[in-house]
């Protein structure tokens, strides 16, 4: 089974995201990442919940078997915790599947969008994208 | 001898109370108990354009081809237009992605993020937690400083008074676009230094409060730019505002050479 699943929604996915993206970009701009999402399945490395911008960097295992390290950008922390997320939302070795917004280079780098826990459990705009 | 000394002391005590200067400070100022209620948190609605009455183009200040149109002067509607083409190939960075300098006024009515606004008497603060930025507002009496007094900053000097439950303030001292560190938004919208802005703000109903500029700039603008920002109070109770270090995990640094805002992947490295 692989273990990354870059399901591009092409036809039924490419959504219009910069609505999605604003909030992840307030710092800087927005260019370079696509506009497609895609699904990544892998193992938590670190979240790093700080400031200007939250990452989450992501073991992802590609095809061939080899692990990438991919980050994952989101919001501020101060806003991110009115909304309940806590640094203890993404744990160290946690399995997790990922809905991003991937550089348009191919670089592992991406929007946050939404992700799904082992227990079912979202996150973020899962449900919306 | 005594007590003649005293009577005296009394005497000028109660005229200096009455002389015109003391009466004037006292008289500008509004007492603790009839000034409104803007406590809580609160945040911008909308986007972070400037001026969405004169938007053209769809989406956000960073999206190619989205511009406003403010009364510019050919000068500085040239000069906007340099902004604009480098913001649509993706070269016109943010100021502040610098993490160095504080946002300025009025820019400071233009932010995500939550917001404090502190009624005092003597003083009114905007405080924000993106930057942070702080904004003085003073409503002691005193008068604005004469132009020679003032040397353009970020957020110049303040001014105001209540009228009810208005508060009107008027700002001076910007330094504008003199050193290309202060902006108004993402697509470039900048002002001179010699711009004057009158804002009036108040509660439009209990969760909105709404800041109406009148933006005066003989240098930039050709008549009078009216912008209205408005702010809706946060519901929950108990929120906290923290702090924000720009530079704590940056990770969109500006290439000084090229102007473009890069990305760092996991090693550290540009990945854009």
């Amino acid at each position: 089974m692989k273990s990354i699943h870059r399901v591009v929604f092409a036809a039924v996915a490419i959504t219009f995201a910069s609505i999605a993206i604003q909030p992840v970009l307030a710092h800087h701009s927005g260019a370079g990442f696509s506009r497609e999402t895609i699904q990544l399945s892998g193992t938590v490395k670190e979240f790093q919940f700080r400031n200007p911008h939250s990452w989450i960097q992501v073991n992802v295992p590609d095809p061939s078997g080899k692990t990438v390290e991919w980050s994952i950008e989101w919001g501020s922390p101060n806003q991110l915790g009115r909304e309940g997320i806590r640094p203890s939302s993404f744990t160290p070795g946690m399995s997790i599947t990922m809905k991003v917004h991937p550089m348009a280079n191919g670089s592992p780098v991406g929007g946050f969008v939404g992700a799904k826990m082992s227990d079912g459990k979202t996150i973020g705009k899962w449900d919306a994208e | 001898m005594r007590i003649k000394t005293l009577t005296m002391l009394c005497g000028l005590s109660i005229s200096l109370m009455f002389s015109p200067l003391s009466f004037a400070q006292e008289a500008a100022v509004t007492p603790f108990a009839q000034l409104p209620d803007w406590s809580g948190l609160w945040s911008m609605m909308g986007g972070t354009i400037f001026d969405r009455s004169t938007q053209t183009g769809s989406g956000g200040a960073i999206d190619h081809g989205v511009r406003e149109h403010p009364p510019y002067t050919p000068e500085y509607e040239k000069i906007y237009m340099k902004h604009l083409a480098l913001r649509d190939i993706d070269r016109y960075p943010d100021v502040i992605t610098n993490c160095g300098v504080p946002v300025g006024f009025p820019r400071i009515l233009n932010l995500p993020d939550a917001y404090e606004f502190v009624v005092r008497p003597d003083i009114f603060y905007i405080v924000t937690e993106n930057g942070p930025n702080t904004m003085r507002v003073y409503t002691d009496g005193r008068k604005l400083p004469a132009k020679e007094d003032t040397w353009g900053t970020y957020t110049g000097v303040s001014v105001g008074h209540w009228e009810g439950d208005t508060l009107v303030w008027e700002t001076i001292g910007l330094k504008g676009s003199r050193d290309n560190d202060s902006i108004l938004d993402r697509t470039g919208l900048i002002l001179s230094d010699q711009a004057r802005i009158t804002t009036r703000m108040r509660k439009v109903n209990e969760n909105t409060l709404e800041a109406r500029m009148v933006i005066e700039d003989p240098k930039a603008l050709t008549k009078p730019w009216n912008v209205t920002k408005q702010f809706r109070k946060s519901k929950k109770p108990g929120l906290f505002m923290y702090d924000y270090g720009c530079a704590e995990n940056q990770r969109n640094p500006v290439d000084s050479a090229t102007g473009k805002t890069l990305i760092l992947g996991a090693d550290g490295k540009p990945v854009n």
